[in-house]
């Protein structure tokens, strides 16, 4: 009998709040993080000004043992979180086998913000200002390494940056370990910083909306760059039982594809996302009519969001007309490799408070794009069963599903 | 700069960034027809050639450009538009 | 009845060779890839020399159309797929038919790429950066390339840990197979040498040779050592369910018999911690192997002449197999590789394969002089004759990170 894994615990760094109950009620409200940049000049880029920042963060408020200034913004995020989840699963750390207390994080860029400075040093051919923090910093590997010295969790610590996926990968990670008796406790997530770079590129590439991130709407012109992070707390259902924790939610079971299509651009029929969808169901023995919510990747592109669509249609059928699919980038903005992970988040919350997010800015329906996005206005809807999609560069593809815990 | 010199400018943009022999590419070859090129290629040679040319191509001048043809008149009448 | 994991083929792009048989034998006969580097200009760098591939050629692996798509990394990584795929004999047909996935593990995967193309949009404008190089400026791109070029559909995978990367691929890989998530998986690593991380490791003291009269070359675990030199390459291993690569006639290599990972919280700063840690995860391959430290034939180690880490590794050994240890064969091929870090728990890992082979573990070139304390009394610089029916693989990161693999011969049982 398979270990059942539970999520008892949410740490949410957001450009709509910090902490689970501020983001939960900002995200219902339909809350907005877009405007426009202000970690950099953006009046010479061609194509983009609006980002989802994360404002007045200080990591300090959160961290006890790291000082936040000897690390990236993305790990301060990634630790701050982790504090936030570990409180909000009320997680006695000092109860744990440190050793058998892992973390699993992604990432899309790790700390670019420590390359970006090793560049202008390049360029102003000034090598002698790179210091040993660059390599100590930067890597992506050093996120769950913070997290992990910031809580003292002294087993398996993994970092996958499977891109926009990344948040995802790394539950579904975190999940295996937890399931095969390798951990007892693990923080799964994702997390992201601002980056020029990756702002430079989305803009070089005409992906960035002028305005505001309208997803699935017809006159959709783009998806907004953002930063954030948030890490669950999983752990065995009868860990969580035994120690009176709440449960939000129990990770059913996941599935990842590859379209091996293009390195940006998704495949036309959506046919790695339906394999996702498809093995996670699957993965789970669900049929398809037993999903209540499907939180979309829906970044607000014309293709992403027509693409996706035909993928739904193509596992759900009849049925996809039924099941309510929002995308919470309409307000977030894509956070990369932490969307994933703050959409399993709200899935999570979702199944616990049968409540679902709106997709916000949906104004004019495309032909195209004619399922029940949860337009405009949060709603009430009992969520058995959610399943979270998320898709990366590289065609890295993944689905995972949450349900609610019965017993 | 003549269009026969534009020409060989764009081809050779178009043989750098695709693997393409020069000699393969006609002056009427179809971007995506005749050579195969995908978005996010002819979004690269757009970019060379607004290096090399020193103008702008936008999105929507990118969709109207459909062949090598296309390309040069695109970049004779921008240069043109310059003096 | 837990599945089982086995190797069918393997893929190297090394300094040494791209081969097996190629690396193994120049290790064997002590040649070492480090050379002046020609990659980059290292002028306002102290150290001058690497293991730099000394011709990597990516049209005799992937012929000459479409290359400009892919970075180095990415080259490296399909080619090593190109060789591994050919010689476990999944055909593009049957990789059409089947799901083939790729878990690659990687530090930075293409830092050079990133740093490029942030480069030119502070030269040029942003208006001007290159966006086929903006695709590969993701972590995982190098995966999403080979897996396009080579239709590898199944689970695709990026794994970051440092120097650990690679062995945690293979552990991330064996376990998808083990839960049924997949059945054929090309795994390992990839790392290229640049500019950007050269440049980052120098400037954290932690290459050899930059300071006055510091051997300038590797010797893991010697008294004399002062710091590694950076590697480069890419190795993959594809990884399949025993049943299913057995009912197809795949030739069968080796099992992944048993993975174990482990966090040091000093992040090697204090002794104590960072053996135990490295003793831990030592420990977690063997129990998931189900096998003791007396078992092992041999030990292939993380050792890259680091001064902390090949004495916290070597202490961890001494833990772990206790009296054991003095009779525990020891090979630390990075005295020769070099550290390629993102690949390097792969490259020990084929490397390790093919002594399976003739049965000679390569000795630890350089390797003249030991600490007191030193307790792996074999680690010798000269090859030895060991019958090598399993190993031991380590990889120790810098800052906390440990994994270990346990390999054996597969018995078909």
């Amino acid at each position: 009998m398979q270990r059942r894994i539970v999520v008892t615990g949410l740490g949410l760094v957001t450009s709509i709040g910090t902490g689970r109950e501020a983001f939960w009620h900002n995200l219902l409200a339909g809350c907005s993080g877009i405007g426009p940049v202000e970690a950099f000049d953006t009046s010479v880029y061609r194509g983009g000004t609006q980002g989802a920042e994360v404002k007045a963060f200080c990591a300090a408020d959160y961290l006890v043992h790291l000082d936040p200034a000897s690390m990236g913004r993305a790990s301060q995020f990634a630790t701050a979180a982790a504090r936030l989840a570990i409180a909000d699963a009320q997680l006695d750390v000092s109860a744990l086998d440190p050793e058998r207390a892992g973390v699993s994080m992604g990432t899309t860029s790790g700390e670019p913000n420590e390359i970006e400075r090793f560049d202008d040093h390049v360029v102003e051919a000034h090598l002698e200002r790179i210091g040993p923090e660059f390599i100590a910093s930067y890597p992506c590997h050093v996120i769950p390494a913070r997290v992990a010295c910031e809580v003292g969790f002294a087993g398996i610590n993994m970092t996958i940056p499977t891109a926009c996926a990344a948040g995802n990968y790394a539950i579904a990670y975190a999940f295996d370990v937890l399931r095969s008796g390798r951990a007892d406790v693990m923080l799964a997530g994702g997390a992201d910083a601002f980056s020029r770079i990756t702002y430079t590129g989305f803009a070089r590439l005409g992906a960035i909306a002028p305005d505001i991130c309208r997803p699935f709407d017809r006159n959709r012109k783009g998806m907004i760059p953002g930063e954030g992070a948030a890490v669950l707390v999983l752990e065995p259902l009868s860990q969580a039982l035994a120690r009176g924790a709440r449960i939000y939610a129990e990770v059913a079971g996941y599935g990842l594809s590859c379209d091996a299509h293009h390195i940006t651009a998704a495949h036309p029929e959506g046919h790695g996302a339906v394999r996702a969808m498809e093995k996670a169901l699957a993965h789970c023995g669900m049929p398809s009519d037993a999903v209540s919510y499907i939180s979309a990747h829906g970044t607000g592109t014309p293709t992403n969001d027509q693409r996706e669509t035909v993928a739904v249609k193509r596992v759900f059928k009849e049925a996809a007309y039924h099941i309510p699919i929002s995308s919470i980038k309409s307000m977030l903005g894509h956070t990369m490799g932490a969307a994933s992970a703050i959409e399993a988040a709200t899935c999570a919350l979702a199944i616990l408070h049968g409540r679902i997010p709106p997709t916000m800015h949906l104004e004019e329906p495309d032909p195209e794009c004619d399922l029940d996005y949860v337009p405009n206005a949060a709603r009430e809807h009992t969520v058995h069963v959610a399943m979270n999609n998320a898709y990366a560069f590289g065609g890295n593809n993944s689905s995972v599903l949450l349900k609610r815990c019965e017993g | 700069m003549d269009g026969r010199e534009i020409c060989n400018k764009i081809k050779e943009a178009i043989a750098k960034i695709s693997d393409i022999d020069v000699a393969d590419i006609t002056d009427t070859a179809s971007f995506q027809d005749d050579l195969g090129l995908d978005s996010l290629v002819l979004l690269e040679i757009s970019v060379d050639i607004e290096i090399q040319f020193g103008l702008e191509v936008h999105e929507d001048d990118l969709k109207q450009l459909q062949t090598v043809q296309d390309a040069v008149e695109f970049v004779q009448q921008a240069l043109l538009g310059q003096v | 009845m837990e599945r089982r994991v086995v190797v069918t083929g393997i893929g190297v792009i090394s300094a040494l060779g791209d081969s097996p048989a190629a690396l193994h034998t120049a290790l064997c006969e002590g040649r070492s890839s480090l050379q002046p580097i020609t990659l980059f200009n290292t002028d306002g760098l102290v150290c001058k020399q690497a293991h730099a591939l000394a011709s990597f050629t990516p049209e005799i692996y992937l012929g000459k159309k479409n290359l400009r798509a892919l970075d180095r990394t990415s080259q490296l990584v399909t080619a090593a797929a190109t060789l591994a795929l050919d010689q476990s004999g999944w055909s593009t047909e049957m990789r059409r038919q089947h799901e083939v996935g790729l878990v690659l593990g990687t530090m930075f995967c293409s830092v050079h790429t990133i740093s490029e193309f942030d480069r030119r949009g502070l030269t040029l404008g942003p208006n001007y950066v290159s966006p086929m190089d903006f695709a590969n400026t993701v972590i995982n791109a190098a995966a999403g390339q080979a897996a396009i070029w080579h239709d590898l559909r199944g689970v695709n995978s990026t794994i970051a840990g440092g120097i650990t990367s690679g062995l945690h691929a293979l552990a991330y890989a064996t376990e998808l197979i083990r839960n049924g998530q997949a059945t054929a998986l090309l795994a390992g690593g990839a790392e290229e040498l640049c500019f950007e991380s050269f440049c980052g490791f120098e400037r954290a003291g932690l290459l050899c040779g930059a300071r006055h009269g510091a051997e300038e070359f590797p010797i893991p675990f010697d008294a004399r050592r002062n710091g590694f030199t950076l590697g480069e390459g890419a190795a993959l291993l594809m990884l399949e369910d025993a049943d299913l690569a057995t009912a197809r006639g795949a030739p069968v290599l080796a099992e992944i018999k048993g993975h174990g990972s482990a966090y040091d919280l000093s992040r090697g700063t204090a002794s104590h911690q960072a053996i135990d840690a490295i003793a831990r995860a030592m420990r977690l391959a063997l129990q998931d192997a189900q096998m003791h430290p007396g078992d092992m034939a041999c030990l292939s180690a993380s050792a890259n002449g680091s001064v902390l880490t090949d004495r916290h590794e070597a202490q961890a050994v001494a833990v772990v197999c206790q009296e054991g240890v003095s009779h525990l064969p020891v090979t630390a091929v990075k005295s020769m590789l070099g550290e390629t870090l993102g690949a390097s728990g792969a490259m020990q890992t084929v490397a390790l394969l093919a002594a399976m082979r003739d049965d000679v573990l390569p000795g630890i070139r350089h390797l003249a002089q030991v600490e007191e304390d030193f307790p792996l009394h074999r680690a010798s610089p000269s090859n030895q004759q060991v019958q090598v029916r399993n190993g031991l693989i380590n990889s120790v990161g810098l800052d906390g990170n440990c994994c270990a693999l346990v390999i054996t011969q597969w018995n078909g049982i």
